[in-house]
């Protein structure tokens, strides 16, 4: 069996920006053994067949985060991804640059914007110059501050959760999943001295703008689960703040509200967030919507044993004062 | 088969005619419905964002509640489905059981961890469903086209919920060939409808939708069809935002799961509450062969 090959169909995305009018769809086929990974094959066709196609790649392991691609159309680092499972489910193996981000030249695509939205969350420790680091020895930390850190210290910046997120495809305002996973990696550093800041400037800089779709969670290589570590960011950030923006006054409010009966009134949670222009909504549609559903004017019915809901609000939340 | 129903907020407000389906649609198939009216909201995302631990603590009473009368919880919204689903995960956390435990404990809730959530769509498509379902098929849905669209919270994270594959799930388009209508296969299906941020950033929500509304279109659906009223929002009632959005007209009808299963079972459109929609179905009910809803 260890000999044994399949022939493989590649179509690749094929687009020279300077030259060519559109991208195309380039064939290649060759015999592999159905454990040779993607970036493998690739570097054999540009070696072998054609020495124009263009990739990005280095490290081969994993490790650097370099080839990430779009694979059968899932993001995923082409050097750990063998050829043989993509083949059996789709009979081919279609490579395609990433999402998201404008193609310089084929599988080649650029990464400014990525690293731009990076570098604005300040990815690097902000120290009190007034308190000097602990004399003879680096800042220990206990086995509990390492345990808060989760699985963020595990991202290679690969970027194929910015390539999957619906968020950042349709809002230049959103970080994207990789900056705000790193972003919560400073805020739970216990050495870090800006957490408070990092929260409130979030807060206005994109972070109600994560859809908790999960799919940079999906799409993730190393299991970081950014949609997860978002999540504890507007936690925290309405801990430190409250609800200053959209985004938490909405989540706050959808908290109350439930709160009241232990159903949402919808039509209360629209007014609380959006305020009466939400209500109405733009162009007669707020009218429309209760012609067609009269409901929605309604508020809906107290739930049995409201009481016990009430009590669980007592035990584990504080009341926020109405947004 | 019986099951502790969990309507969830929108099918008892402004999406009733999902719950009016889903009756008809298990009444049809001998799935019996038990009502609980001390189910609270699970909180719909917002409130796992407000505060994590009051959101499991909310749905462990929820759960609980069908584990006192012994039943499995069905659900009829993605995202009821992953908010029950989650809380049953993390309340195996030591750390999250104990402060929930400890708000539940006075109230005498308990709970042993034994209930599974299930969405319709599980419900009607596992252990032989398909082929019961197709049993009772009276009115095969001919030539339409339709574009499933999941919702997030059915589908992901995939390795914490326990059921579809994230990326290439199957059972709704099997459902729909179930029905005899044809499922179309688009990336949008496994996308996000907009939907947590149309009351934040309206623009960006309509986009959003827009974008699966039109993948689907592009790709040759008459309609789209969701498992989840929250998606139905963005994509119906909100298909206007998604038409300025893309800056053009989009006309998808869009159904809900156990409307389009309803329809083959032979209910008529008025049954399913169909003329409730924003965006009018008629053009898709007519590639039925069926009329449009009067009312």
């Amino acid at each position: 069996m260890a000999n044994s090959t399949v022939r493989a169909t590649f179509d690749v995305y094929r687009y020279d920006p300077a030259h060519d009018a559109a991208p195309r769809y380039q064939r290649y086929e060759l015999d592999l053994a159905p454990h040779t990974p993607v970036l493998t094959a690739l570097l054999r066709i540009r070696a072998e067949i054609d020495p124009t196609l263009t990739l990005r790649y280095s490290c081969r392991s994993a490790i650097c985060g370099s080839c990430a691609m779009q694979v059968n159309s899932k993001s995923r680092l082409a050097c750990e991804t063998q050829i043989g499972p993509e083949l059996a489910r789709d009979g081919r193996i279609v490579i395609e640059p990433m999402r998201n981000q404008k193609v310089l030249r084929d599988l080649v695509v650029e990464q400014e914007p990525f690293w731009r939205n990076y570098d604005k969350i300040r990815p690097h420790l902000i120290l009190d110059p007034t308190k000097p680091m602990p004399e003879g020895r680096e800042n220990p930390m206990t086995p509990e501050q390492v345990e808060r850190f989760r699985e963020t210290p595990r991202c290679i910046a690969c970027a194929a959760c910015y390539s999957a997120c619906p968020a950042v495809e349709a809002d230049p305002g959103f970080p994207g999943p990789m900056a705000l996973a790193k972003l919560y990696r400073f805020v739970v550093d216990p050495r870090d001295q800006a957490h408070q800041d990092r929260l409130v400037r979030i807060q206005t800089d994109g972070l109600w703008l994560c859809l908790r779709c999960h799919l940079c969670t999906e799409a993730c290589p190393k299991d970081v689960r950014p949609s997860e570590r978002i999540r504890d960011l507007k936690e925290m950030a309405i801990a430190a703040q409250g609800g200053t923006e959209p985004g938490s006054r909405h989540a706050i409010g959808f908290k109350e509200n439930i709160r009241e009966r232990g159903l949402l009134s919808e039509m209360k949670l629209v007014r609380q967030t959006s305020g009466i222009g939400g209500l109405l909504g733009e162009a007669g549609q707020g009218l429309r919507m209760v012609r067609k559903k009269p409901e929605i004017l309604k508020r809906p019915h107290r739930i049995e044993h409201l009481e016990e809901v009430e009590k669980i609000y007592e035990s584990l939340d504080h009341r926020e004062a109405p947004p | 088969m019986k099951l502790a129903y969990y309507p969830g907020c929108v099918a008892q407000e402004s999406g009733k005619e999902l719950d009016r389906s889903t009756r008809y649609v298990c009444r049809a198939l001998g799935i019996e419905l038990a009502e609980f009216p001390s189910f609270s909201c699970c909180g719909s995302g917002f409130v796992d964002e407000a505060n994590e631990v009051l959101n499991v603590a909310i749905n462990v009473r929820n759960l609980a509640i069908a584990e006192r009368a012994g039943l499995d919880v069905l659900t009829i919204c993605s995202t009821c489905q992953g908010m029950l689903s989650l809380a049953n995960l993390r309340y195996r956390d030591p750390r999250v059981k104990e402060r929930v435990d400890a708000a539940l404990r006075p109230l005498g809730i308990e709970y042993r961890g034994t209930v599974k959530v299930k969405h319709l769509l599980r419900v009607l498509t596992e252990d032989g469903g398909i082929a019961r379902l197709q049993q009772k098929v009276v009115r095969p849905l001919g030539a339409v086209k339709i574009g499933a669209f999941y919702g997030c919270h059915l589908l992901r994270p995939a390795d914490e919920l326990d059921w579809e594959s994230a990326e290439e799930p199957h059972a709704f388009e099997d459902l729909l060939r179930a029905v005899g209508a044809t499922p179309v296969e688009y990336r949008g299906r496994v996308m996000c409808c907009g939907f947590p941020i149309q009351f934040v950033k309206p623009e960006t929500a309509g986009r959003i939708a827009g974008r699966q509304i039109e993948d689907a279109k592009a790709h040759g659906a008459d309609a789209m069809a969701t498992p989840c009223p929250l998606c139905h929002i963005s994509l119906d009632a909100y298909q206007n935002r998604a038409e300025k959005a893309v800056g053009h007209p989009l006309d998808m009808p869009v159904f809900h799961l156990p409307q389009v299963v309803g329809l083959a079972l032979g209910a008529t459109p008025e049954e399913l509450g169909l003329a409730r929609h924003l965006v009018p179905v008629a053009p898709a009910l007519a590639k039925m062969g069926s009329a449009a809803p009067s009312r």
